[in-house]
């Protein structure tokens, strides 16, 4: 109803406005009436500046390709798959390459395979710092692309991810909204080291998967009354808003009808998503209802409190801003604070 | 209280409301951009997103967390409201909402 114009964005390779903050090609947002529209703006620009250029994409895929020639030579039966954020293309620049060796009997999910494809790697430089890691739950080795540097994970034989990867990829296809809003909750998370569930942080899939049920249970989103792609400056405050603030994690836990709808149910309904600990995430993995997505984030008090804190730095700003004039607000960025992005400077035109 | 200020600080012209400042109010950055749509009212009420209405409270079905019966799980206060109430619904479902938030009530 309001006759803004969010979209035109200029692709023209202008440096930036500040370089504090890279993905401001220019102070067009700074225009905008509303702050939730600058902020609508900023993330679509944003997540075109991380998304992966042609050139990555190529780069990356040729160094799967090789690593599936390797092992087809060393195990002729077996194929290496990729999943996680790579095979959904939610990936952040130098995010590691997931993949995992599938055969038809499952041979090779033992130890002697793990160990003979980690020397196969060694012997034939196809990878450096090589780490076994055998007793893991998930057994893998992990490496790195001695021609990219690439960080790469080989785990065997397990086709969940795989399944996985393909609800993502069909989500993403039907959600407008979770791609962008994804990028940015990881990049957030991932400046604060709070997206590695090895250290209790909060995996890829559970980001997903939080994004998603908030996008897919939004009263204005079931309603059909406002198109994401246009509120997601809104939108990301108010998920930070319900997870930093409003979520009773000790007693909801997030479940997916047929796999695709989300909803809500009380955890005391399924015995598996009970932990000793009342506080803490729950969700219910859409392939395995005995599965808890999450299990692994045991730090869930830093990640809400750093929700809390990315809500209480967006609305500030929004306030500030919608208080200053013309002239205060060039070269200023609402989201900066919040993603923080301290990469190597990359080039708009193939981003 | 010796705070000169403090009742003009806690007052919204632009909503009416105690709990923030005119210059702290969430319509500032909650004002989404709404799809211009029929207003056939009766093709409206087929829309009611029934199955779709979760509380983030307790996770029953049926009601926005910000209109939960139930107390408040989460430790952080939630002063303002936020964007899971009815109120959030376009305007011609809220009265069914609060409809069928009493009846649940009664029953
Ligand atoms: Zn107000
Ligand atoms: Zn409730």
């Amino acid at each position: 109803e309001r006759g803004i114009n969010v979209s035109g964005i200029n692709n023209s390779p202008i440096k930036a406005v500040n370089p504090k903050y890279p993905w401001l090609k220019s102070n067009k947002h700074t225009k905008q009436l509303e702050v939730s529209d600058w902020l609508t703006m900023e993330i679509k620009d944003f997540v075109k500046y991380i998304s992966p250029s042609e050139k990555e994409i190529e780069a990356r895929n040729s160094v799967v390709r090789r690593l599936n020639d390797a092992i087809m030579s060393l195990w002729p039966d077996a194929e290496l798959h990729c999943f996680g954020s790579y095979s959904t293309d939610l990936y952040l620049p130098g995010s590691d390459i997931d993949t995992v060796v599938i055969s038809k009997g499952h041979k090779y999910d033992n130890r002697a395979s793990l160990y003979k494809l980690s020397t196969y790697l060694r012997v034939h430089k196809l990878g450096k710092r090589i780490e076994t890691i055998a007793k893991a739950k998930v057994p893998i080795i992990k490496f790195v692309d001695p021609e990219t540097g690439y960080h790469i994970d080989i785990s065997f034989e397990r086709d969940n991810g795989l399944t996985a990867a393909q609800i993502i990829i069909s989500w993403i296809k039907s959600t407008p909204g979770l791609r962008e809003l994804v990028m940015i909750v990881k990049q957030f998370l991932s400046v604060r080291r709070l997206n590695e569930v090895h250290t209790g942080g909060l995996g890829g899939f559970s980001i997903i998967c939080l994004v998603y049920s908030f996008l897919r249970l939004h009263p204005r989103i079931v309603t059909g009354s406002i198109d994401p792609m246009d509120n997601l400056g809104v939108l990301l405050i108010e998920f930070f808003e319900l997870y930093g603030f409003n979520f009773g994690y000790d007693n909801v836990a997030i479940a997916f009808k047929n796999k695709t709808q989300p909803i809500y149910i009380p955890k005391t309904s399924n015995q598996n998503l009970l932990n000793r600990n009342p506080f803490f995430l729950a969700i219910q993995d859409p392939q395995d209802p005995t599965n808890n997505i999450s299990r692994g984030t045991f730090n869930l008090r830093d990640i809400k409190r750093s929700f809390g804190g990315a809500y209480e730095m967006l609305v500030n700003k929004c306030y500030e801003m919608n208080n200053a004039t013309y002239k205060q607000r060039l070269g200023e960025s609402i989201l900066g604070d919040v993603i923080k992005f301290k990469g190597k400077a990359r080039d708009f035109v193939d981003a | 209280n010796n705070c000169p200020d403090k009742r003009h600080y806690n007052y919204c012209t632009y909503c009416n409301s105690r709990t923030h400042s005119t210059d702290r109010c969430p319509n500032i950055w909650r004002s989404y951009i709404v799809k211009k749509i029929s207003h056939d009212s009766s093709v409206r009420r087929d829309m009611y997103p029934s199955g779709l209405i979760f509380c983030y409270n307790c996770g029953h079905e049926g009601h926005f967390g910000d209109n939960c019966p139930f107390p408040r799980v989460s430790r952080t206060p939630n002063i303002n409201g936020s964007a899971f109430t009815g109120e959030n619904l376009p305007r011609e479902f809220r009265n069914l909402y609060r409809v069928r938030l009493s009846e649940v009530k009664r029953r």
